[in-house]
């Protein structure tokens, strides 16, 4: 009986409903990579469940408010589809050289025939329908693998960094006044790591840590 | 103007590389020269936009059969690619001014055109908005009808052939422009790169060269499919970057972390830290004090001990010449007595039982009062001068005086005195008996802490000269019996922590401020320290991790001494402020302790007389 549910769930998991769960995604991750990569003090950290995991998010007051910010505008915007990338870097505060990238490639399956064929033929067949609750293991083991990434990925300076979140959007998306234009900022020569990916049934995630090679 | 001359000549420049990175393009060569020309002579007439030519596919297919293009062509454009490869990592400001170029070049096409359609350039000018696509193919367009225009010419010529292959070189260049100067030359450099950033928008411009090749028999309108995915494809991998997405950033700054960042313990960080200082785990301690009694005329002495609080839940505090009892079970306060006027109370102390008080005085009598009765059941007499500081073990009370001696004395025979410890040199302010009654730790003015054996009173075990001010405060561990936590006073700031058993220093903290006295918490791994100046503060300890969990800015003077109640859940302070503060720091039920539930399950006697407090 629970699986037809699930079943019948899925068939209703619109793109508005799978846009709104990429944007989630992307919540925690922010507040993952913060957490993990040492941006913020640990004890500014709450643990809250989430996908079967224990997720920290930040419980200060002016990070809650700057990420709030963030998300609000790209709520709108994966709703929209506007968006194919998401990108969280870190950035030195001594020297500002980007010193580590998580990108968060979207595709966006079934979107409604946008400029000519340009898409569509790469675009790859959406994955066959998935319960919510493999969604929700994909994702897990996509949270697993950031944290466990610290294990390869350099030390931070540990306090020395800030970060910037990137959103690759759409030519005409609407952009509020605190977004602005702004280059990819790649690290040069930096070293790819691809990790996982999760898929709904309209959407599809990548995740790539991009981070600078050790002198 | 200037400006409008260069860029004319880029967009026809641009056009030959493209066609030149195409395959067989090469023919455009003879362009150039009637674009020279055009250029010099009237600038205007060049980027006038004349309708360029249409190829159709029939002159595509010719220009595909055409051999010698097609071999001098993959030469030149397997060089040329390679250079523009580099190039397309341009930015998207760039990008940005590629519609113009790519109008302008079109115009050149159209002039130097055999064939027009009247229609192709308004289309393609008008399509120059909507994104890569439609230029492409428009490019594609030009392309091919030059090739096919110039087939005979290529033939002809292989001397121009050469020259156009040679454009690569820079240093070649001025031989195709017809030496208009080296202006120009440079204008022409120029706008190659700027025409393969604009033109195609990065990596487009290499790759369709390749795609035309191979699909050259093909119409030019099918082709853009492959196109873009090639287009796509490496731009996904090289640049990241396309002409229909823009890259926003988040502009507002993050917040700045609040402090400095160890990941090293990050990444060590067990889930659920006992006594970390982490906000979402820490004890949450009430840090308004329960009730706050006025304590008038209490004396401003570090060296005395005038409140303790009695197992039978009394608070006994001495006010300069007069002792009170405050039972806090029913809130009534008595006047237990009342000394000769001539000395004052120097210190109090509960026996175990808490049926009896005694009173040390600045005469250095100590008298023992049975408080139910309020009568004094005897005066011992020994020191000649005040004793600041007692302590009962069992029938035995210790009791320490400013001459530094401490006597212990038998209460229950006549001939009372028992032992006297001699090691202080100083004042004895702090002395405190191991609850089994086996050690003894007494601390003096002279910054000497002595642990005693019960069973050899003759020596101190140890003597401890860490401190570097009087050592008032003393406490043992309720669930360690051989640690000792001893405070030093203003000048020395510190807690050590002995293991009383070696004798060894286990721990130390330096407080910051004077250590007036310290207490162990019966039931958290904590230990709370009162301070003096400058903080007047309550803090509470993890043990052993010597984490401050919470500092309370208890009293506005410094607190001169403290002691717990009976269910250890309750610290009682008295400072120089002459106020006495009940605080519930060491609360049985974390977390979820409302007013409510600690009310309602009232099981000790501290809950009872919470109860009484309230109601009063």
């Amino acid at each position: 009986m629970s699986a037809e549910k699930d079943r019948s769930k899925v068939h209703k998991l619109s793109l508005k409903g799978s846009s709104k769960l990429i944007a989630e995604f992307f919540e925690y991750s922010i507040n993952t990579i913060l957490f993990q990569r040492g941006v913020y003090p640990a004890e500014d950290f709450t643990a809250v469940k989430k996908y079967g995991l224990n997720m920290l998010v930040t419980s200060d007051d002016q990070v809650k408010a700057y990420i709030k910010k963030i998300m609000s505008q790209l709520n709108k915007w994966m709703t929209g589809g506007k968006i194919s990338k998401l990108v969280v870097v870190i950035t030195s505060k001594e020297t500002g050289e980007h010193v580590e990238r998580w990108q968060f490639d979207v595709q966006i399956f079934n979107r409604p025939s946008k400029k000519a064929a340009s898409k569509d033929i790469d675009t790859p067949e959406p994955p066959p329908e998935k319960t919510e609750k493999e969604i929700q293991l994909e994702i897990q083991s996509i949270f697993r693998q950031i944290t466990a990434s610290v294990t390869f990925l350099p030390q931070l300076d540990a306090g020395n960094c800030t970060f910037n979140v990137l959103v690759y959007a759409d030519a005409d998306s609407d952009v509020p006044m605190e977004w602005g234009d702004s280059d990819a900022k790649e690290i040069e020569n930096g070293e790819k790591v691809q990790l996982r990916s999760f898929s709904t049934s309209n959407h599809r995630v990548d995740t790539l840590v991009s981070y600078r090679l050790a002198d | 103007m200037a400006t409008a001359l260069v860029s004319t000549p880029l967009k026809s420049h641009h056009g030959i590389f493209s066609t030149r990175t195409a395959g067989g393009r090469i023919p455009l060569t003879p362009s150039p020269r009637t674009r020279t020309t055009s250029l010099a002579t009237n600038v205007s007439n060049t980027s006038s936009p004349f309708t360029p030519p249409r190829q159709t596919t029939e002159s595509t297919r010719i220009v595909s059969q055409s051999a010698y293009g097609n071999v001098t062509s993959y030469l030149s454009r397997s060089t040329s690619r390679t250079a523009y490869r580099d190039s397309p990592k341009s930015n998207i400001a760039k990008a940005k001014k590629s519609p113009k170029h790519l109008e302008l070049g079109v115009s050149d096409w159209t002039l130097t055109g055999t064939e027009t359609t009247a229609s192709q350039t308004p289309s393609k000018s008008a399509s120059r908005r909507k994104g890569p696509l439609r230029t492409r193919s428009g490019k594609t367009t030009i392309r091919l009808e030059a090739g096919d225009r110039f087939i005979p010419n290529r033939n002809a010529s292989e001397g121009i052939v050469t020259a156009g292959s040679g454009k690569l070189d820079e240093s070649q260049r001025p031989k195709t422009s017809n030496g208009e100067g080296s202006t120009v030359l440079a204008n022409a450099v120029s706008a190659f790169d700027l025409g393969g950033l604009a033109a195609e928008d990065d990596a487009t411009a290499a790759l369709e060269g390749l795609n035309l090749e191979d699909s050259d028999d093909t119409s030019s309108y099918t082709k853009p499919a492959p196109d873009t995915l090639a287009y796509e494809s490496s731009l996904a991998t090289a640049c990241g970057v396309s002409l229909n997405t823009r890259i926003l950033s988040f502009k507002p700054a993050p917040p700045e972390s609040s402090k400095p960042i160890d990941l090293r313990s990050q990444y060590n960080r067990p889930l659920k830290p006992a006594n970390v200082a982490s906000a979402q785990f820490r004890r949450r301690v009430l840090t308004a004090p329960e009730r706050v009694l006025d304590a008038p005329g209490l004396v401003d002495d570090y060296y005395l001990n005038l409140l303790d609080w009695s197992s039978g839940n009394q608070v006994a505090i001495g006010l300069e010449r007069n002792v009170y009892v405050w039972s806090a079970e029913s809130g009534t306060v008595s006047c237990l007595l009342e000394t000769a006027a001539d000395t004052y109370v120097s210190s109090i102390k509960w026996s175990g039982d808490g049926a009896y008080v005694g009173v040390g005085l600045g005469s250095g009598e100590v008298q023992i009062w049975d408080v139910e009765e309020g009568t004094k059941l005897r005066s011992m007499h020994g020191h000649d001068t005040r004793v600041g500081v007692m302590g009962w073990n069992k029938h035995i009370l210790s009791t320490g005086a400013r001459s530094g001696l401490v006597y212990n004395h038998d209460v229950r025979v006549a001939q009372h005195k028992v032992a006297e410890l001699v090691s202080h040199t100083s004042e004895v302010c702090g002395l405190e008996w191991r609850a089994d009654g086996a050690q003894l730790a007494t601390g003096g003015n002279d910054n000497l802490v002595s642990i005693w054996d019960a069973r050899s009173l003759g020596a101190p075990k140890f003597q401890k000269t860490n401190h570097r001010a009087a050592v008032k405060a003393l406490s043992w561990c309720p669930w360690q019996p051989n640690l000792l936590a001893t405070g030093g006073g203003s000048y020395d700031r510190h807690i050590h922590f002995w293991n009383t058993t070696t004798g060894a220093r286990t721990n130390s903290i330096d407080t910051g401020s004077q250590v007036t006295s310290l207490r162990w918490s019966n039931h958290y791994k904590e230990i709370v320290s009162s301070s003096g100046f400058p903080d007047n503060s309550l803090s509470i300890w993890s043990y052993p991790t010597l984490v401050r969990n919470v500092e309370i800015p208890a009293h506005e003077t410094r607190v001169l001494h403290s002691c717990l109640s009976p269910d250890g859940q309750m610290l009682a302070t008295a400072a120089a402020d002459e106020s006495l503060k009940f605080w519930k720091i060491f609360e049985k039920k974390p977390g979820s302790a409302s007013a409510m539930s600690r009310e309602g399950a009232v099981t000790g006697k501290g809950g009872d007389m919470v109860k009484q407090m309230t109601i009063r």
